[in-house]
């Protein structure tokens, strides 16, 4: 046998399609999470439909608005990075980590598998919503509506993106995301707008993705919103922008965190 | 890319180190260091069965795991196929497979069968192939009846047959097997040794580690031994009985022996090593004898004030050259 060429020469694209497919088996193997992406929805949307009442003529979108990223924040951003949580404590990082695909190629797998799951949360909140209310929300332009929601849905998977990365670098990122988890999900404007925090907390918010796709679907979906930024279209420059920068950090994060870990030898622990 | 060629050695180490650092106690800020290889120097040639024995925290998995691309050394180098282990990842990782083993590494909630599948996808195994390939392997190892069934309901056994499979899955052209039969029943443990045989017949190169003495001397026609993260000794199993004193060993056990009886074995022709081990009211001299000028019986002639000794003679195995060398080092 030569050396000289490997029996096959793997695919980006086909790992990830087939950690997307690995992704959606395990989950359809494990009943828990029937949870998260079922039920929590409906108890969201419940909840922020309350919580919301009485807030405006816009209140609806504002309850669906909240509960879909109370949602599809934990499907999202923290599955992605739990995801690769769970290879290391399946012992799989190892033999995923060795395989020649780069494993960043297998992280987008998971990560389009929670977004998949994290819009299907937010189809539950919105039918919850519309189903307490007795209608839709008047939207000026749905079909803007529809595709900022998988803007921001894409921005919180760039965040997840890098996520991973940490649970890739240390067997503690699980701890560290816990921690991190409800200041970020209120710095980003995820259940009300980032305007209502204290003014030195809207700096911080420009670094997360999240924070300027939300702003512009607000902006498109309720009129006259006045948000943290200077209009509908900045935001989405920012958002485009600071998800560029993720994804590039991602890349080179995962690099480097291979490289620590293959000098530290904590690929292994869990 | 290196220079390496296709006929120049599978494995070649220099020096090869590997400290582990570690923290604990309060806010982490006891450090401790530990030296799991200490300079390993080691030549594996193309296409055999290389093995390496060792006792528990020897470093055998520390070095498989440097050689197949999964830790760095601290110091040293190696070249799998001809290429650094450390700079040349994306050229050896289509071409090496790792088995680890155990009852991790493997997702339990899907079938075998869909574990293959996403290893065979992740090594660009062609979809046109991957069944055939899948079915063929899980055929091999002797999973057919159970491809469909999910990981979790598989004994340690069949993980292990699976873990093999998915190691072979993309034809690798060298082998980490890091003990492929622990764990095994014994008929699945010989199906397995008779797969690793039938592996080299196809040209793979097999480093494997293992506990099991027989295992190795069936196997492996060259062997090291790791002790402590040193390679003590390496060689063909006949060169190692011959490190240890000779290929013949005769056992004898009696009610205590006395320093002159001892001496006067130790003059018999032949005799190059004498290991004495108490066990309750009972001592064993064990004899490794390099030739066979004597014979169990000049031995009992030897020792007339002993007439309840009992003797035993065999060939020397790798277990006592193991034992031996590893006991040596750690003397």
């Amino acid at each position: 046998m030569s050396d000289a060429a490997p029996a096959f020469a793997y695919s980006r694209h086909r790992s990830t399609y087939t950690s997307l497919r690995l992704s959606f088996l395990l989950f359809m193997a494990d009943p828990q999470w029937l949870i998260p992406s079922m039920i929590a929805p409906v108890i969201f949307g419940l909840v922020s439909f309350e919580l919301f009442r009485g807030y405006g003529s816009y209140y609806l979108t504002y309850a669906i608005l909240g509960a879909g990223m109370m949602s599809m924040w934990g499907q999202t951003l923290y599955g992605s990075g739990w995801a690769t949580g769970q290879d290391r404590e399946f012992g799989t990082l190892e033999p995923t980590i060795q395989a020649p695909t780069p494993y960043l190629f297998v992280v987008l797998g998971r990560v389009i598998w929670n977004v998949v799951s994290g819009l299907i949360g937010g189809a539950i909140v919105y039918l919850v919503v519309v189903a307490i209310a007795g209608g839709p929300p008047a939207l000026p332009n749905p079909v803007a509506f529809v595709v900022l929601f998988v803007f921001v849905m894409l921005t919180l998977a760039a965040v997840g993106v890098v996520f991973a990365a940490f649970y890739v670098y240390t067997r503690y990122a699980g701890f560290i995301q816990n921690i991190g988890e409800f200041a970020f999900y209120v710095g980003t404007g995820c259940m009300f707008p980032v305007v209502l925090l204290p003014f030195w907390t809207n700096p911080v918010a420009l670094f997360f993705p999240p924070t300027w796709a939300l702003d512009a679907l607000r902006y498109a979906s309720i009129p006259g919103y006045v948000g943290f930024s200077w209009g509908f279209w900045p935001d989405v420059v920012g958002a485009i922008a600071t998800t560029s920068i993720y994804l590039v950090l991602a890349g080179s994060l995962f690099h480097r965190v291979e490289r620590h870990v293959l000098e530290s030898g904590s690929l292994d622990q869990y | 890319m290196s220079l390496g060629s296709s006929d120049g050695p599978a494995i070649e180490t220099h020096g090869i180190r590997r400290v582990f650092e570690s923290r604990k106690g309060f806010l982490f800020r006891e450090k401790t260091r530990t030296e799991a290889l200490k300079g390993v120097d080691l030549t594996v040639e193309r296409g055999s069965i290389f093995g390496l024995l060792g006792p528990n925290g020897a470093g055998k998995t520390t070095l498989t795991k440097i050689l197949s691309t999964l830790l760095l050394p601290t110091d040293g180098t190696a070249l799998v196929l001809g290429h650094d282990v450390t700079k040349e990842t994306d050229w050896l990782r289509p071409r090496m497979g790792l088995v680890l083993g155990g009852e991790r590494g493997l997702y339990n909630r899907i079938s075998g069968r869909d574990n293959l599948r996403y290893f065979a996808d992740l090594y660009g195994v062609p979809t046109s192939e991957r069944e055939a390939r899948i079915g063929e392997l899980l055929e091999r190892v002797g999973l057919t009846g159970a491809g469909d069934r999910r990981v979790e309901e598989y004994s340690r056994g069949m993980k292990q047959k699976l873990h093999i499979a998915r190691g072979i899955l993309h034809r690798p052209q060298i082998l980490f097997l890091d003990e492929p039969t622990i764990g095994l029943d014994p008929k699945s443990a010989r199906e397995t040794r008779k797969l690793i045989r039938s592996l080299v017949a196809d040209g793979v190169t097999i480093f494997l580690t293992t506990h099991y003495m027989f295992e190795a001397e069936e196997l492996c026609p060259k062997l090291a031994i790791l002790s402590k993260g040193r390679i003590v000794a390496r060689d063909t199993v006949d060169a190692l009985r011959s490190l240890v004193g000779g290929d013949r060993t005769i056992e004898l056990e009696a009610y205590g022996f006395e320093d002159r009886e001892v001496e006067s074995l130790r003059a018999l022709p032949g005799v190059s090593k004498i290991v004495t081990e108490e066990f309750g009211p009972m001592t064993r001299l064990t004899l490794r004898i390099r030739t066979y000028e004597t014979t169990a019986d000049q031995v009992r002639a030897a020792l007339p004030g002993q007439p309840e000794l009992g003797v035993r003679e065999r060939r020397t195995s790798l277990e006592d050259v193991y034992l031996d060398l590893v006991d040596e080092e750690v003397a």
